[in-house]
């Protein structure tokens, strides 16, 4: 399991299952997801008809950047008023289904897709902006093109969570996509260092395609002058910047590039975590091994570390065929 | 940021792994404790010597005697090549996969493989960032402190999660019978009967603490019922006895009888109680398979083991008045009152109204012994009450939900703070959670 799933695991079982043909049950079910997102997943007016509701956290700052309008594409016929204390809501009423298999399957795969498509608004927004002005700058060379244009459209910043951001900016020749990321612990904090440094990294060797990653402790040049960036001055905050050329941006691709992207810190969380957890496994063999006396012989260290104190011989107990026990010296 | 997320409530048992968010009335994922990796399974590795069995060393490590040259090919991925719950069965039916169960007898026993089953049901199917997040874990009865330590550091180690909480499941399940309407008072004393796939345990909880020295486990479970509908099938020589299908008939038809004798005589009068039980097999081939006398036989094997297993004799009501018997005396009139069914095997229709009659029996003929031999002293009587509840399925679970969403939860957890400030032997003591004083 190298890469995160996009789509909520919980709302495609239980609409798959419903989808089915089981027999219609009462649902409520509140779940979170990543980045502080609750989903409400009920059947609140009869068995059949299921509502699922989102909760984000930066709802605001997505719908001024279109995350409405992307909803409504995706879902039309099936949105409804949100409900009480959520920001968005989806009903699918199982009588109504749609008829072949695939439809349906489509369905559930874009119901579950509710976060993705909801942070998705900003991304297209600036992929627009980005062939937009991309069309513009091809009317003029570099250096008499009007200000504009080859500055690029606004940064829009879309604070996913409380302490951390995520900053889109488009220009002509690019999208800039920037995470600002907080560690609370120093461990994590140099396993994320390594981390980045594979993706900087990456370009250099066999991956040419891949979008260029610039990581740095104080706020790039791109963020001067948006409000709420903060400079911690102690390296607390890491800034990382993918860069998107336009191969990146094209029709077929950016629907992956957006999924992928929008998973990049629980990526790169859970991949911290993995690597920890790795390590304490290599940790618990290697404890295992000192005490048990057996080593790999190319390490050269002594045998029984752990276990120094303890006789070679050890008396043994050991049982005749009648049950009884006796103790013997040594083996 | 922790401070509007559900608490994630985790219960991982021997056979499922039950994990959900507090405040839910179902766990939001039910799945087999197993996680395959590449490699052999366990069993077949031979190396009994407890020695944990580790993902091979990527080849980086090795000083670069591996194959290929290549930068790209020298960094390992193989302990990311695993799958936990129902994709490890399915991927471990084809080749390159062993499974592993990480938890035996209620206990883990492999903290690599738990490490990483946690790791993927929190990333992959909870969907949560563990440093958001409380969480809430379950432990067996009896579960060394060591393990609880273990458990914490991972939890609070590689996870980073914002506060833990570890409960005993008996605990949490005299909780979630609070739901029933029989319960008038929230007590945490009383007897609880878990019984899931591979053992029964019966444990007596007093103001809840755990009275140890009293625990007995019975070696008949879920398991055993499938293999003994099983075996009656296989007697009558039935067109298909697998043991998923008697898996399928013991969950569908079975219920618990008052008198056994009596039960014969109705099913021959009454031919509508023969059912016949339709199975798809493999290959779409459809077959019906007569169920009948097992139907109320196999979870009797509860009450009059015999009928079943040949070393173990006693049944589950003598049992579990032993229990109470060897408790001390100031709680068992609370014991008796409040004996909570909790786990799969124990949801048969009629189970509780059964074990209650029967321990009411056994109760009542020890107090006309005992006023007999005063020579005329008058028992004011003892109440047995056997509790059967809605959420008994998934009662660990529930219970931990229903603790979990409570406002005062979060000061009973340990924070990572406080773990980073005193270690793990922190997590040896927790206040009681629900206990005097709470809601």
């Amino acid at each position: 399991m190298l890469l995160l799933d996009y789509q909520n695991v919980l709302i495609q079982s239980v609409l798959t299952e419903r989808f089915s043909g089981a027999p219609p049950v009462n649902i409520d079910q509140t779940v979170s997801d990543f980045d502080g997102v609750t989903f409400h997943i009920s059947t609140p007016d009869s068995k059949t008809k299921i509502l699922v509701s989102i909760q984000v956290k930066c709802f605001n700052e997505l719908v001024k950047y279109g995350a409405q309008q992307v909803l409504e594409r995706e879902y039309g016929p099936y949105v409804v008023a949100p409900e009480n204390g959520y920001n968005f809501s989806v009903q699918v009423d199982l009588d109504n289904l749609p008829d072949d298999k695939e439809a349906r399957d489509d369905l559930i795969r874009r119901v579950s897709l509710l976060k993705r498509n909801a942070m998705a608004a900003p991304f297209e927004h600036a992929f627009d902006e980005h062939h937009k002005l991309q069309e513009e700058a091809s009317k003029f060379t570099s250096e008499e093109a009007p200000q504009g244009v080859r500055e690029g459209g606004q940064v829009m910043a879309i604070h996913y969570r409380e302490e951390e951001a995520i900053y889109i900016k488009a220009s002509h020749d690019r999208v800039t996509v920037i995470f600002s990321t907080i560690f609370r612990e120093e461990t994590d904090r140099v396993f994320g260092k390594v981390f980045i440094q594979e993706f900087v990294d990456a370009r250099r060797r066999a991956i040419q395609n891949a979008p260029q990653v610039l990581f740095r402790t104080d706020p790039p040049l791109e963020l001067q002058g948006v409000p709420g960036v903060k400079d911690s001055g102690n390296g607390e905050i890491g800034y990382v910047t993918f860069v998107l050329f336009p191969r990146h941006l094209t029709r077929q691709r950016r629907d992956e590039v957006i999924s992928h992207i929008q998973t990049f810190r629980d990526y790169f969380h859970y991949h911290i975590k993995a690597s920890k957890a790795y390590i304490h496994s290599r940790m618990r063999r290697r404890t295992a091994d000192f005490l048990q006396g057996k080593c790999n012989p190319q390490y050269k260290l002594p045998t029984k570390v752990l276990r120094r104190a303890r006789p070679e011989n050890e008396e043994k107990e050991r049982k005749t065929a009648s049950g009884r026990t006796f103790k013997v010296q040594g083996s | 940021m922790a401070s509007h997320t559900p608490a994630v409530v985790m219960d991982n048992g021997t056979g499922f792994s039950k994990l959900g968010f507090a405040g839910n009335d179902s766990p939001s994922f039910v799945f087999p404790t197993a996680i395959a990796t590449k490699g052999p399974a366990a069993g077949s590795g031979g190396s009994g010597s407890g020695r944990p069995a580790v993902a091979n060393k990527p080849s980086y490590l090795t000083g670069g005697a591996g194959p290929g040259g290549h930068l790209s090919m020298k960094r390992g991925t193989e302990d990311l090549d695993f799958f936990i719950g129902d994709e490890a069965l399915a991927a471990a039916n084809g080749p390159g996969y062993g499974i592993h169960y990480p938890i035996r007898h209620g206990q883990v026993e492999n903290w690599d493989h738990m490490e990483r089953f946690w790791s993927n049901s929190i990333f992959k199917y909870l969907r949560v960032e563990p440093e958001d997040h409380y969480f809430l874990l379950t432990e067996p009865p009896l579960n060394p402190p060591e393990n609880r330590e273990n458990t914490a550091e991972i939890m609070f180690e590689s996870f980073n999660c914002a506060g833990l909480y570890i409960a005993v499941q008996a605990v949490l399940a005299l909780a979630a019978s609070w739901t029933s309407s029989k319960v008038s008072d929230r007590s945490l004393t009383g007897t609880v009967i878990d019984s899931g796939d591979g053992v029964t345990h019966v444990i007596p909880v007093a103001e809840g603490y755990v009275i140890g020295s009293s625990i007995k486990s019975i070696p008949i479970a879920g398991r055993d019922i499938t293999y003994f509908v099983q075996s009656l099938l296989r007697d009558r020589g039935e067109p298909d006895s697998s043991l998923k299908t008697a898996g399928e008939i013991k969950e569908e038809y079975c219920y618990v009888c008052p008198d056994i004798v009596k039960e014969f005589s109705r099913f021959d009068r009454d031919p509508t109680r023969f059912v016949k039980h339709l199975v798809t097999q493999p290959g779409g081939r459809k077959v019906s398979v007569d169920v009948g006398y097992e139907r109320f036989l196999a979870p009797e094997i509860f009450f009059n083991p015999e009928i079943y297993s040949s070393d173990f004799l006693t049944p589950l009501p003598t049992v579990v008045d032993g229990v109470i018997q060897s408790s001390p005396i100031d709680v068992r009139r609370g014991l008796y009152k409040n004996i909570v069914l909790s786990g799969g095997s124990t949801l048969y229709k009629d189970f509780g109204r059964r074990l209650q009659r029967d321990i009411k029996h056994l109760v009542d003929a020890r107090i006309r012994a005992s006023e007999a031999k005063s020579g005329g002293a008058r028992s004011g009587g003892l109440e047995v009450q056997v509790i059967s509840h809605k959420r008994q399925r998934h009662g660990p679970w529930f219970g931990g939900s229903l603790l979990g969403q409570t406002p005062e939860f979060r000061s009973y957890c340990h924070t990572k703070a406080e773990y980073d400030e005193i270690g793990p032997s922190i997590v040896r003591r927790f206040a009681l959670l629900g206990g005097p004083g709470g809601s």
